[in-house]
Order: structure tokens, then sequence, then C-alpha cells
């Protein structure tokens, strides 16, 4: 169990000794129970961090402010930022540290252990208790409780958690410069479980599925915006070049290949998809942050897990595991699989 | 398409200058007889194929992509081609996970002085794209 | 015209819809979503994290085909929605508000031709909300009310076993007399129970805006107010909030290239969104709206005082799903009520 005042204590002290210059955390929002992401710079706002089963977001996605400009840029002096991360928001940490996006003395890492549960799906939740839009949540050994009008509710955790946490292979931050939370063994599925059911499915009905998820995506972009990883300066979906200069020459803005369309057509969304997938491989650590936030439900997990579990069997690679590692696709072996090639 | 024109798939190659292109092009002074379905385009180096073209080739209506490069051990710039195995190893195997024909994609190490190989590996593909008909999951111009 | 059908005769009354194409909220891949109608619809949906907006305004409408030789002079081919009669079951009262708002920003000035098309074959069929479908409604605080006819051709109230029909236009009426025998006489206790529902789904608690009506004073006061940038602190920039909206119009036009030889390919328009970094972007590379504050006071101030000052209405009807789908928890009536607040 995680002692939240110690949490808060040590956010507020190492504000006050200029340790850093931000704490990046959760406090309470107005969106219903939810917790929302939050920056403070001043050791009493440190009353305000919280953690509980809504903390759902990965807040390494702020480390990486507005495309590319490391968050101490726009925060105090240069100081470094501190972190709350769970184990798979310190996984993206660490990937963001292999691909240089920071020094690891610029970042501070609080971990935070997900213990023996995980985050809330608040998709499930409307299935589990349906019609209950609870004001509170927290967490209970293998329990999550809710504050509803009517009292106290109770429900699993295992019933009510996001699959990504169900499928979890490391829920203790292993990169972390302080960590609350004990090393729990957990008893859920086993990684890559949806993945493997999936992969059994005949070719036909995999192209199905995946035509009928992609043809309902809007192209909102959120799985990008939410996503750590995504961080380019300019993507191969946007309609025009964002890292255009005044000395940028007409031609060459004439000459920006349109790989993929704005619309949001089958063979667009498709395209972009992949894109991603492939764009994300050995380097996505599965927060899952991409599938909680699709409006319309898209299962993107699959996609990106496929390449985390090909990368981890084809190559003996798993993104997020250490600094040290070069990128999967920066690298290779001698004994790479080649039996494909003629 | 029409009952008058047999269906010939369309396949857009990503040759590697220093090998497969020269081997491509002993294959044409050699006389040797190959079919013309392969749009040929020369790249530095099998290293340097996006998986964005090979993605991009399938939206613009190609039936069959085909990577080929140096022999593993002969690149050019050394490694480029171990780079393209293992990129193009995941572009492979995402495109069979989406539910895409894997035979739609290939890859082949041809040397300069390959130019019988190349024509065999053309016309393999060839054959093996005939009986799957027009590539239309990826296609942005399907009907 | 006021009439009732039993739940279980929704289905035949959309059967007898002869020449009408018929859309109603399915549980899809688990979301909710518009679908055609299927066998048996239940209107039992809370509110679909789509708006039913995309009928008349689809996220990508081919405006028209170009073709050139080279040396010849382009060819242009007209592309036009082929015209359709579409009605669409279970609209909530503030997705029908949206309805006139849209109407006014396709006809103002200019008429839309391709937005009209569309529209001029829809009927919406509305589902008065007995209870809150989220806790992120604030219809009543911006006008609306969760059994408003704003925009809709006919109101269904929930009765438990059957519907209470209300036409609320002509199409409504003629929807409902496409209904013939279906349809039974509402009593006085069906009408009382009528009031009686809609009086109590009134008064029940709702979240809002403190005073919708001075909020576009009160933005314009607070436009250069530092809150904007601390309220936008955790937006990731996505457009969920935009793309959700009921009201949200903003797009984009693109050439998309199909071919080279002969140069041909479609201009296209698609959904655009002010949260997007390069909706602004100028061709310099100068970006006016360059920070997330920036454009989250672009939003909030469109919704609750520019389109105020254009059209005499506050642009937003409440539904809440910018609120409710935000990744981060970002919610339009805290800000509003924030920089109201401030000034």
């Amino acid at each position: 169990m995680i002692d939240l005042n110690a949490l808060r204590t040590q956010a507020a002290d190492i504000l006050e000794t200029g340790e850093v210059g931000a704490v990046i955390g959760w406090r309470r929002g107005s969106r219903g129970m939810a917790a929302e992401p939050v920056a403070i710079v001043a050791p009493e706002e440190a009353a305000s961090l919280v953690w509980d089963p809504t903390c759902f977001h990965n807040l390494a996605l702020y480390l990486v402010e507005e495309r590319k400009k490391p968050a101490q840029r726009q925060v105090h002096g240069g100081k470094p930022i501190a972190i709350v991360a769970k184990g798979c928001d310190a996984r993206a940490v660490t990937v963001l540290l292999q691909e240089n996006h920071f020094g690891r003395d610029d970042v501070y890492v609080i971990g935070v252990s997900c213990e023996g549960t995980g985050v809330l799906d608040e998709r499930k939740l409307a299935q589990v208790l349906p019609g209950v839009e609870p004001d509170g949540a927290a967490f209970d050994g293998d329990n999550f409780v809710f504050a509803t009008s009517e009292g106290e509710r109770r429900v699993p955790a295992r019933e009510a958690m996001m699959d990504r946490c169900l499928e979890c292979r490391n829920a203790h931050p292993k990169l972390n410069n302080v960590v609350f939370g004990e090393e729990t063994p957990r008893d859920f599925d086993a990684p890559f479980a949806a993945l493997k059911r999936f992969e059994q499915r005949p070719a036909a009905e995999r192209w199905q599925f995946w035509q009928r998820q992609f043809e309902r995506c809007i192209r909102c972009f959120a799985c990008r915006s939410v996503c750590p990883m995504c961080y380019c300066d300019e993507c191969v979906v946007d309609s025009i070049n964002l890292v255009v200069t005044p000395e940028t020459t007409a031609a060459e803005k004439a000459d920006r290949v349109r790989w993929i369309e704005r619309s949001a057509s089958r063979a667009d969304n498709i395209g972009y998809h992949m894109t991603r997938a492939l764009h994300l491989a050995g380097r996505c650590v599965d927060c899952g942050e991409c599938e909680r936030v699709c409006p319309v439900n898209i299962p993107l997990r699959l996609l990106n897990n496929k390449m985390e579990r090909e990368a981890r069997e084809a190559f003996g690679y798993e993104p997020g595991a250490s600094i040290d590692l070069p990128a999967l696709v920066a690298s290779f072996r001698d004994d790479d699989p080649g039996q494909f090639i003629r | 398409m029409s009952e008058q024109t047999p269906y010939e798939p369309r396949i857009v190659a990503f040759l590697c200058k220093w090998c497969s292109s020269a081997g491509s092009d002993l294959a044409g002074v050699s006389r040797i007889q190959y079919p013309a379905n392969a749009t040929p385009i020369t790249v530095a180096c099998s290293g340097g194929v996006s998986p964005q073209y090979i993605l991009s080739a399938l939206r613009k209506g190609a039936d069959g992509v085909l990577v080929s490069g140096c022999h593993i051990g002969d690149c050019h710039y050394m490694e480029g081609n171990m780079h393209a195995r293992r990129k193009l190893y995941l572009v492979k195997e995402l495109l069979e996970f989406a539910g895409v024909e894997p035979e739609r994609f290939r890859m082949s190490w041809v040397s300069a002085a390959e130019g019988a190989k190349f024509a065999q590996v053309v016309r393999d593909f060839v054959e093996d794209l005939r009986p799957l008909g027009p590539q239309d999951k990826l296609n942005a111009e399907r009907p | 015209m006021e009439a009732l059908l039993d739940k279980n005769r929704l289905k035949d009354w959309i059967a007898a819809l002869d020449g009408w194409e018929a859309y109603a909220p399915a549980r899809q891949d688990g979301i909710w979503s518009y679908q055609p109608a299927g066998d048996n619809p239940e209107l039992n949906h809370p509110n679909t994290p789509q708006p039913p907006k995309g009928f008349a305004f689809p996220q990508r409408e081919i405006f028209f085909k170009f073709e050139q030789v080279k040396g010849e002079a382009p060819r242009l081919t007209a592309v036009s929605p082929a015209p359709t009669f579409r009605v669409v079951f279970g609209v909530r009262p503030c997705d029908g508000r949206a309805v006139p708002r849209m109407d006014r920003v396709f006809s103002d000035h200019v008429d839309d031709g391709y937005y009209q098309a569309r529209r001029d074959g829809l009927a919406y069929v509305g589902l008065a909300c007995n209870t809150p479908p989220s806790r992120h409604c604030f219809c009543q605080s911006v006008g609306g009310s969760p059994v408003s006819t704003d925009g809709l051709d006919v109101l269904l109230t929930d009765l438990g076993e059957r519907y209470f029909v209300a036409a609320v236009t002509d199409t409504g009426k003629a929807l409902m007399q496409a209904a013939g025998a279906l349809l039974a006489k509402p009593g006085a206790a069906e009408r009382k129970e009528v009031a009686r529902l809609h009086a109590a789904a009134v008064a029940q608690p709702q979240r809002g805006v403190n005073d919708a009506a001075a909020a576009p004073a009160k933005l314009k006061a607070g436009f250069d107010s530092p809150l904007w940038e601390e309220l936008a602190r955790a937006c990731i920039g996505c457009g969920i909030c935009t793309f959700l909206c009921p009201t949200c119009h903003c797009f984009d036009i693109n050439d998309e290239v199909t071919g080279t030889v002969p140069l041909k390919g479609s201009r296209v328009r698609t959904w655009d969104s002010c949260q997007f970094p390069d909706f602004t972007m100028h061709s310099s590379g100068h970006n006016p709206r360059d920070t997330l504050g920036s454009r989250l006071r672009q939003r909030v101030s469109h919704k609750f005082r520019y389109f105020h000052e254009n059209f005499g209405m506050h642009q937003c009807t409440g539904c809440g799903r910018c609120v409710s789908e935000c990744p981060v928890g970002i919610d339009i009536v805290r800000v509003v009520n924030e920089i109201a607040g401030s000034v």
C-alpha cells in the first residue's frame, strides 16, 4: 500500500531543496472521479497530489512538452523535472533516455508501484457497475473501492482493470530515484495473452477485423498526441510541414511527399496506424494510453503488442529495459531471422 | 478490369544501386527472358528502404512489393542490409498480422553477378502473386 | 400531433417509413454509435461518443474530381451527394439543439450546397432524457433542456412500455402519419405522465456554466488572462474535443492526387480542428496560435463568445462530450467559470 503522505512529503522536499524545478503528478480533477495531470512548482502544492486507480495517464508525455521541447526549458531554470511514474511510465522515461531526449540527471523519477493491481478501465467499470458514476476511487488490496452516492462499492480490481495492467510485465518501476510501494507478485494474464488469442484467427478474419476497426478511425490523433514516443517534429499524416521556417523555399514546401492523406478513409487510416505501429516498434512500452484515449475504441494495443512481441522473440529486445540499449531498428545481430529472404 | 485483359500483377521493386540494380542490368544485357511486371526503383541501399515506401506502394495500388539488396556481408555500406533485414521483417510480420497476404511483400539478396537469379526472383514473384488477384486491401483506389 | 407507440412496435414504425433509411444508436465493438437501424432497435443508449453531425457534415466530402492530360485543359467532374431520405432515431436533445446551429453556419453568407443536399433529406427523431445520460451533461446552463425539441422533428418520451411520440415539425408529422395504426391516441393520464416526467427531468441536478448570458463579455475581458495557459497545461493537443463536438464545423480542403500520368485526383473537404498545431500555421512557418493555451481559448471563445457575437446564441449545447472524452480531463465548464470568475 502506498503512503500518499510520504509521496507528498517527498515531492515537497525536493521542491523545497531546489533539487527539482517542478513535479509532474496527478491531482483531483473536475471530470467525475478522474485524476488529472498537474505540474506543481511550489512545495505547498504537494498536498494536492493524489494516487488512486484513476491515475491512468502516462506522465512521461509531459517530459516531451509540445514536440521535442524538453520540459525544463519551459519550467524553472534548467533544474531537473520530477515525474511520478508507474512501472510502464518509468519504462517510457527509459526509452526517452535511450533516445537522448534528455539526460538522466534532468529527470527525477518518483516511482509508484501498482503492486498487486493496476489502473481503472472506465469502459469496463461502466459494464461492471452499470449506471453508477462514482465520485472517487481508491486502491484496497485486490479491490478497487468506489465512493458513490449510495455508499462504498467494492469491485475486484481484476474485473475493472485496464487490459494492459492485466498483462503488465513490470508493475514496479525499475528506473527510479525513489520508489513507493512494494514489488508484489502478480497473477493476472500472461503477457501477450490477447495477442496470442488474436493470432489464432484465420487471416481473412483478421483482415475483416482490422478493416472494421480502422474504418471507424476519425483521425483525431489522440493516440499520437498522448504517446510519449510520438514526438516527431513532423508526422507523415500532417497535411503541412510543421518545421517550415521563413527560409523554407516554395519548392521545398511543394515537394513535401504526401504519404498519407488527411481523409479518414480506410486506406489512409490503415496507412496511418501501420506506420505508427512500425515507428513504435522497440519503443512502445505498452502503457496502453493510445487505446484508453481512443474515442472510437480501436484496439491499438494489439498492433503495438505484436511489434513488441516480435522484437522480443525475433531479436531478443525488450523496450524500456535499459538506458544503454541501442534502438531496435538502429541495431542488428548477425543471427537476425533471414529465412524469409530469397 | 475487362475480361479481354487478363490480370497482370504490378510489382514495385526497390533495388539497391550496388548489387540488385546491377543484377537486373545484367539480366537485361544477358537477354534473360523474364516478365515485365516489375517497376524498378533504384535506391542507394536496401537499408534505406523505409517501411513507408512499402506501405505507400501498396496504398497506390501495387499488387506486390519487392526489396532486393546485396548479400549479407557484401553491403557497400557494410551493414545497411542487416538493418533492412531487421526492419523489413517487422513490416512483413505486421502485414501478415493485419490479414494482408504475406506473399505480397518479398525480399531477396541479388548480387551484381546474379542476373539469372534476379530474373528468377521476379518470375517466381509474379507467379506467386497471380493467384492472389489484385491487391485491394491497402489500395486507396479500391472501388 | 401526439401519439403513443408500443416500444416493441418501434421496428414496425421504422419498417413503415417507406423511402427512408433509418439509423439508430447501436453498441458495436464496445462503443455506441449511429448505425443503420437493425431488426430491433432499442433506444436505451447513453449519449453516443460521436454526435449525429456527420449525417449532414461528413468527415470527408468530395467536392469534385479532376483530371488533366499534359498540355490539355483540366477536366473537372462535379460530385454532389446523392439525394437520400434519412431519419435518425434516438437523438438526444442537446444534439438536436446542435442542428439549427449547424444550419446557420452552413447557410450564412453562402449556402453550402453539400451540407444542404444532405440536410434536406434528414429528419431527427429525438429521445427526451428522463434521467441524464451522463454526469457531464450541462445542457440547462446553456439554455437547453433534457426535453428540448429544438432541431428535432419528433420527440419521443420513454413511458416504460411505450413511447409518447410528439411531432415537432411537418416532417415529423409525415413520419408519424406513416406509422398509421401503430400509433394510439394518448389519453389525459399519459399526457399528465409526460408532463410529470419532463418536469422531473428538468429538476434533476446538473452541473453547469455559472452565467452563460454573461460569458461573452467575461471571455472578452479575460482574453489576455494568464489562466488560459494554466488551464491548458495538461492538454495534449488532440482533436477529440472538436471532432466529437456536435457543433464544431471547421474544415480543411485538400487536393488528393491519385495519379500523375494523367494528373488526376479529387478536391476533398475534411474536418479540421483548432486544437491541432498546424491549424493556424502560416506558410512562412509563423503560427499565431502556437501555444496550447491560445488554442484552448479559441475553442472555448468560439463556443461561448464569437458564435454568440455572430448569431446571438451560444454554440455549446452542453452535451458534455468534450469533458467526458478528454484524455486528460480538460473541462469546458470549469474553464468558462474560472475565466469568468477571474475578471
